[in-house]
């Protein structure tokens, strides 16, 4: 098991009656809510988070690009790695990752990687993400029909930079370059390990499974929810021959630590409810961009949702309170030992090798998130750790591996 | 109703045609809400023309849209539709997003069009009366921006036959208008402006620009925008009529149009 810090760079200062009077937090969520000096302060502070994972041993850090959003202050997921690659020295740098359809041209993607990578002595995580409508279609302006075209004519070109001597030419419909040459090129070889995030579309499925790339259902809906599409996922990659191997699922959980199962209603349950209320949420004018989906997959969903469940809806709507997020399974909370027989339970049940530990949420105080990120490093990692060890992991940055294996050898010569 | 093969720029595309009516062809060129087949207004001018109603591409159970780059490519098609089904030169009439593809095909195209008739057209973009979003509206909201009385019989009946109507379930309606709506999308998200402006001036058929007075959509500076731009183009205003006021107030709509098109 490998185990990654993440949080959504919320800006936390809203109104009280931030959900009642804005009906988004996206898209058009008014910009006079964003105090600078306090936002930059509270990027500060992420980044005061992500270093402190790093050094209570999480193996991976990710970062991620949102736009227009209270949620998230990151438009650019390559802005925070670059602050990371310097501070760190062990921790993948996961950028989970560019929306590199947005990018023109997409090399830039390409280049902004080989930096991190060189810059991080090889720790780079690659992710290519599609986008949420949010993003790419109301943010950015791409007519939904053209994304996924966009997405899939960027990659062919980012591949190509990495793989192929440069220069070549690239003629594209949507890129037309004379000279592919990019400098700096990544450490990693052939290329960094490359993560693509999904949230249900089956074209993705087969997307990742052909390249090999490690998958992500990085939705918030835990354990039920995500079931159909996760198993929906493995059983697509044994049909097709696929790399059956857990390291290539990345899922995230909110997890909330306390001392005692007793505890953590009172240390998170504000956090919690902040997030699902106010900024996990987007207008639902928003979240819809017909043609984003393919009729495919929207049948496919149709099948699956009631698989999935009615609170679904009713839980990523902000329309639940804390027991339910708990009891239902979007949250994992309480003692060290109930957080780890949980996250046994998710794991295992759903094959992921990579977990995605979201250790802080909404306006959760930076305090409160050191100390889940530190019980959750000493007292539930290590239970965990065994978990499909006996699988390759070649979606772990070569950087990060020679680091890991150092410390290891370290920590074994001082027994 | 038939279903015809047809092959534009190497590729195939499957396309619902309907063709009604005898006399001087006319090529109707239906909305972003969908294909209309056998409406009223489809019907009525069915009376003194041949009426060819093409599905757009992407559109219900016409396919190919991925293999449609943008404007051009559609005047392009549209033209070499025309050629296939057997014409030189027909009447056009194009409705809101048809209206777009219309004034397009006879900018590009000018040999196949006589007589344009543009309804409520998009095309244009106007920062003083910014059109509302369409993709984010909700169904009560952009029902009031359409329709002069959203409640009357020709909105409830528009909104009986929207797109999916037909399907078997619920499920299966909302997956037919996401594809129609896609593939809308790709001439009117995020602003449905793709350059048609430029091309305006370089209309040489006569034309008659038709808007709804209470159309929120394509309000009145569009049709004085429209009509301006294109050499010897007529304005007409429907009152009591939103963005289909063929449907709204087919009488008054057709004392206009018909002599238009017909006029001896």
């Amino acid at each position: 098991m490998k185990f990654h810090w993440f949080a959504e760079a919320t800006y936390p200062h809203l109104p009280p009656d931030f959900a009642e009077r804005y009906h988004s937090a996206w898209v058009d969520v008014p910009q006079d809510l964003f105090e600078p000096e306090k936002g930059g302060q509270v990027l500060n502070g992420f980044l005061n988070m992500y270093e402190y994972a790093a050094e209570v041993g999480l193996d991976g850090l990710l970062v991620n690009e949102h736009h227009q959003t209270a949620g998230a202050m990151t438009p650019s997921p390559n802005l925070m790695a670059a602050a990371l690659a310097r501070t760190t020295k062990e921790a993948a740098i996961a950028v989970i990752g560019n929306s590199i359809a947005l990018y023109n041209p997409p090399i830039r993607v390409a280049e902004e990687y080989a930096h991190l990578d060189c810059v991080s002595g090889g720790r780079l995580i690659a992710g290519f993400v599609v986008g949420t409508p949010m993003d790419s279609s109301f943010s950015y302006g791409i007519p939904p029909a053209e994304i996924r075209e966009r997405f899939a004519e960027a990659h062919q070109l980012i591949r190509r930079a990495w793989d192929e001597p440069g220069p070549f030419v690239f003629n594209g419909k949507w890129t037309k370059l004379r000279y592919v040459n990019p400098w700096p090129q990544p450490i990693q070889k052939p290329h960094p390990p490359v993560w693509v995030p999904g949230g249900g579309s089956i074209e993705t499925w087969s997307f990742v499974t052909e390249n090999d790339y490690c998958y992500g259902h990085l939705s918030f809906s835990g354990l039920r929810s995500a079931r159909p599409v996760v198993d929906g996922y493995w059983e697509y990659v044994d049909s097709v021959g696929g790399n059956m191997n857990p390291n290539r699922m990345a899922f995230t959980q909110i997890i909330c630590v306390s001392d005692t199962d007793s505890q953590a209603e009172a240390e998170y349950k504000e956090a919690v409810e902040f997030f699902y209320r106010n900024t996990n949420k987007a207008s639902r004018g928003f979240t819809n961009a017909p043609g984003y989906t393919s009729q495919a997959s929207m049948r496919w969903q149709q099948e699956i949702a009631e698989k999935r469940g009615q609170d679904r809806n009713a839980a990523m709507q902000g329309e639940m309170g804390w027991k339910d997020y708990v009891d239902k399974g979007f949250v994992i909370a309480g003692s060290p030992a109930t957080v780890r027989d949980r996250l046994r339970e998710v794991v295992t049940e759903l094959r992921v090798g990579q977990l995605i530990a979201c250790l802080h949420m909404g306006n959760l105080s930076e305090e409160q998130a050191r100390k889940n990120t530190y019980l959750f490093a000493k007292e539930v990692m290590p239970g965990l750790k065994d978990i499909w060890s006996d699988w390759d992991d070649l979606w772990t940055p070569q950087g990060r591996r020679e680091a890991a294996a150092k410390q290891t050898a370290v920590s074994a010569a001082s027994h | 109703m038939t279903m015809t093969d047809i092959r534009v720029f190497d590729r195939e595309f499957r396309v619902q045609v309907a063709t009604i009516g005898e006399g001087r062809p006319l090529l109707y060129l239906h909305g972003y809400d969908g294909f209309p087949g056998e409406a009223p207004y489809i019907m009525r001018l069915a009376k003194s023309h041949r009426v060819i109603v093409p599905e757009h591409p992407g559109f219900g159970e016409s396919s190919g849209i991925e293999q449609i780059d943008g404007i051009l490519d559609i005047a392009l098609y549209y033209r070499t539709l025309i050629e296939r089904l057997g014409f030189d030169r027909v009447s056009v009439v194009g409705h809101s997003l048809g209206g777009m593809f219309a004034a397009e095909l006879a900018a590009i195209c000018p040999q196949v069009v006589d007589r344009l008739v543009l309804v409520a057209p998009f095309g244009l973009w106007l920062d003083e009366a910014p059109i509302p979003d369409l993709f984010y509206l909700g169904p009560a909201q952009l029902q009031r921006a359409t329709w002069h009385d959203p409640e009357g019989e020709a909105s409830q009946k528009a909104m009986s036959q929207l797109a999916g109507a037909d399907k078997q379930s619920a499920g299966e309606a909302i997956i037919a208008r996401a594809g129609n709506l896609s593939a809308a999308g790709k001439f009117l998200w995020p602003i449905p402006d793709r350059g048609l402006v430029r091309r305006l001036p370089l209309i040489n058929a006569p034309t008659l620009v038709v808007t709804g007075e209470s159309d929120r959509l394509i309000s009145a500076p569009y049709g004085e925008a429209f009509a301006s731009k294109i050499p010897g183009a007529r304005l007409v205003s429907i009152p009591g009529a939103g963005h289909v006021p063929m449907a709204e107030q087919p009488d008054a709509f057709f004392a206009q149009v018909g002599p238009f098109l017909d006029p001896s």
